[in-house]
């Protein structure tokens, strides 16, 4: 965290109004201490790791409930409560409740419940997830789906500032977790499938005043773009993006409703000063109706956390076909590549590739996919770092009304939103992934605000000729872009990972399971039925000198509608085994979360003490 | 993103068990047809006249199926299968008009292809509703 007194001076020198300060902010004091979970990933670069390791490899299968709680609302519960001293603070779907809970007791200490308009529901249509809070500078912060972002004291929960980002009545709604880095706040906004126009946000932590807004398609300055110094790939080196780079690549004015929404887990390097997160899916999903590269839909981006200025920017999916959103997490990690050690990005696309980038600089050094099945595309052009696509499974070749077969992954991605986790110790990052194909028919669509504006019909069914599940958990190697190791899973694995120092690594199912493998091998050593599917994201503290683990447990997320899919879609043929279909015979709605520890033994107290 | 979530189905009602009334609601639609004021027309089961044929493009652009399935047997909203049985065509109309809010169900009377086509979309659903239409996707009637 420590900064060299030159570069301070270098910054200042060169103008760059820097309002963070040189000294740690609560938020990083907090990160600091492995008993807190203090931010959704519990750090700045998205690794979801934890020093601790009270619970280990050879322990873990002792591991059992320590106390729940019910959220009170039956809907897909995602992200994660943060810890923060003797304080849990969780959240719900809509209406996006807010409990801080005293841990000595489970108590609450303070409640907030905010009165939304029911008329945003439809506009999410249908499920209601909230990604989580985030915590900085004395507050608890609240991203409500109505797009209000509240900022609440994180003693009292009483409102400190609240401010309005986006408009439901064009589609505009919210389910991501607002991120705080050093003294601002970043927020995104979700619609993709509204023809809303994307963008990043970021306030004061102070005030909530506004710093700067980046949009994600249209001119060069709204979407704080330097034609001369932003630079992107292009031929096997950097180059700036030059003027109109986003324009230049729409039809007219569709930019305008060009999606790139910005729904995902976002990161920080607080050396380089960036900010790291992707774009979505372009606005509409019939191809054929949106000439271009559709830029920068569907983009990875680094920008200065101050301005707000793209420093770099890289696009997965250039036009997409097949809804391969780019909002996917990006790790920050350190890697050797080839002999070199390198500042990476390291990015799970749901296209089905895995990236690796220079987070510095933005040059393309890896690209694979992480799921063998993968054939939209036969590979990544390292020169030119666009996709060779199969023309098989392309919609925008064969056009609209034509119902195209077998694309793998489907629009749901090798991995969506659940998030991947970085073990440190080992350097391998555990994947929760989809293993799940489809057929998609795209067909000509208007636009009307506050309307769907999807324009494609899909279904979708387990991998054909693989182990007949939806999902795997794999570990993958970011610097040789290859899979360590893969365990199948009977449903996708939509839950966040989390590793931990003592080597092991947790998930969810949705069928409900917190299972806990070993790192270097995927073995299983323990695993707890919860009552609903798990979407959420394994957390962990340590709460007077004991180790505790937790997760939600609310089956929901798009995960849901694939079931309805596998519901009704025997006619088509594909068959149902495996598929979604199957999981009402394991689970039904929930909202409760689970803590679990390794037993107390007799006197623990003083054992526990000895033995630390 | 994703085109989102209609929350769980897991307990989702298959619509399509109505047994003997579904032959019966057959023979109806079937006279229906063949009169003069048929509300829709039907051949092979997916082949339908150009004003049902427009309500089924309404169906799909309004992106119907995520709330209501992709065979109208209803997700997060009721089986359209079984509510056509009781929802008169005014009841119909206000519904898909003013929404129900309360419910999670929006307007669409700012769709231009709603207030064009809800006279053949009504047609489509009852065909669903009758069994006459399949589910998927349709055709004109040559």
């Amino acid at each position: 965290m420590k900064r060299l007194h030159g570069f301070v001076l270098v910054f200042a020198a060169a103008g760059i109004a820097s309002a963070t300060s040189a000294t740690a902010t609560d938020l990083e004091q907090a990160m600091a201490k492995p008993s807190n979970w203090a931010a959704q990933a519990g750090d700045y670069a998205n690794h979801r790791y934890s020093d601790l390791k009270q619970i280990t490899a050879s322990n873990v299968g002792q591991l059992q409930v320590a106390w729940t709680l019910s959220t009170g609302v039956l809907r897909g519960h995602e992200g994660s409560p943060l810890v923060i001293g003797d304080t849990m603070y969780v959240h719900s779907p809509f209406p996006n409740n807010v409990f801080a809970v005293n841990l000595k007791d489970q108590s609450f200490k303070w409640k907030y419940e905010p009165k939304q308009d029911a008329s945003v529901v439809p506009v999410m249509c249908c499920d209601t997830v909230n990604r989580g809070l985030a915590f900085g500078d004395g507050k608890i912060l609240l991203q409500q789906a109505d797009t209000t972002l509240v900022a609440l004291d994180a003693n009292s929960g009483k409102v400190v500032w609240s401010v309005k980002n986006g408009d439901p009545k064009i589609g505009e709604t919210n389910t991501n977790a607002p991120h705080v880095f050093k003294d601002v706040v970043i927020t995104g906004i979700s619609g993709g499938e509204f023809g809303v126009r994307g963008r990043l946000i970021a306030y004061d932590i102070k005030t909530g005043k506004k710093l700067w807004q980046a949009f994600s398609t249209g001119p060069d300055k709204e979407m704080l773009i330097d034609p001369a110094k932003t630079m992107t790939w292009t031929n096997g080196k950097m180059a700036a993006v030059g003027a109109d780079s986003s324009i230049k690549t729409w039809k007219g004015d569709q930019w305008k409703l060009g999606g790139g929404t910005t729904w995902g887990w976002y990161a920080y390097d607080p050396k380089l000063n960036l900010v790291y997160y992707g774009t979505g899916n372009p606005g509409t999903w019939n191809p054929s109706q949106r000439p271009g590269d559709n830029k920068w839909s569907m983009t990875l981006m680094a920008r200065d956390l101050n301005t707000g200025m793209a420093k770099w920017v890289y696009q997965m999916t250039p036009h997409d076909e097949w809804d391969y959103d780019g909002v996917n997490e990006n790790l920050l990690v350190d890697i050797n590549f080839k002999g070199k050690q390198v500042p990476a990005v390291v990015h799970f696309d749901r296209n089905g590739f895995g990236y690796t980038l220079n987070r510095d600089t933005g040059e393309l050094l890896v690209a694979e996919k992480y799921d063998p099945t993968v054939n939209w595309a036969s590979k990544v052009d390292m020169k030119t770092g666009r996709p060779i696509v199969d023309k098989k499974y392309s919609p925008a070749t064969t056009g609209p009304d034509v119902n195209v077969k077998d694309i793998c992954p489907a629009a749901l991605g090798s991995k969506d939103q659940q998030p991947a986790s970085y073990d440190r110790k080992s350097g391998l990052i555990l994947v929760p992934t989809n293993h799940v194909c489809m057929t998609y028919e795209p067909f000509q669509v208007e636009y009307t605000a506050g309307q769907p504006y999807v324009g494609a019909t899909l279904t979708m069914y387990p991998t054909p000729g693989s182990h007949g599940g939806m999902g795997n958990f794999i570990a993958w190697d970011p610097a040789a872009g290859k899979i360590a190791w893969s365990k199948p899973e009977r449903f996708s694995v939509w839950s966040g990972a989390l590793t931990t120092a003592g080597d092991i690594a947790f998930y969810g199912t949705l069928e409900g399971y917190v299972k806990a493998v070993n790192t270097k091998d995927g073995k299983e050593l323990w695993k707890f039925k919860t009552p609903s599917g798990i979407i959420g994201n394994v957390f962990t503290y340590e709460y007077d000198g004991k180790q505790y683990v937790g997760v939600y447990s609310g089956i929901g997320g798009w995960a849901g509608i694939g079931m309805a899919a596998g519901l009704t879609e025997s006619t088509e043929g594909l068959g149902a085994v495996g598929g979604y279909k199957d999981l009402a015979k394991y689970t039904t709605l929930g909202g409760s979360l689970f803590v679990f520890s390794l037993p107390s033994r007799s006197g623990s107290s003083n054992v526990t003490a000895q033995a630390e | 993103m994703a085109l989102a979530l209609c929350s769980v189905a897991v307990n989702a009602d298959d619509g399509g068990a109505s047994g003997g009334k579904e032959t019966a609601a057959k023979e109806t639609a079937a006279k229906q047809a063949q009169g003069s004021t048929a509300l829709y027309q039907v051949k092979d089961g997916n082949k339908v006249d150009p004003q049902t044929l427009m309500g089924w493009k309404t169906w799909r652009a309004l992106a119907c199926e995520r709330c209501h399935g992709a065979e109208q047997e209803g997700l997060v909203g009721p089986s359209l299968v079984q509510s056509l049985k009781v929802l008169s065509k005014e009841e119909f109309h206000s519904t898909i008009m003013n929404g129900r809010p309360d419910k999670g169900m929006p307007p669409f009377n700012t769709s231009e292809m709603v207030n064009k086509n809800w006279e053949g979309l009504y047609a489509y659903l009852k065909g669903r509703s009758d069994g006459q239409i399949q589910p998927g996707r349709l055709s004109p009637i040559e």
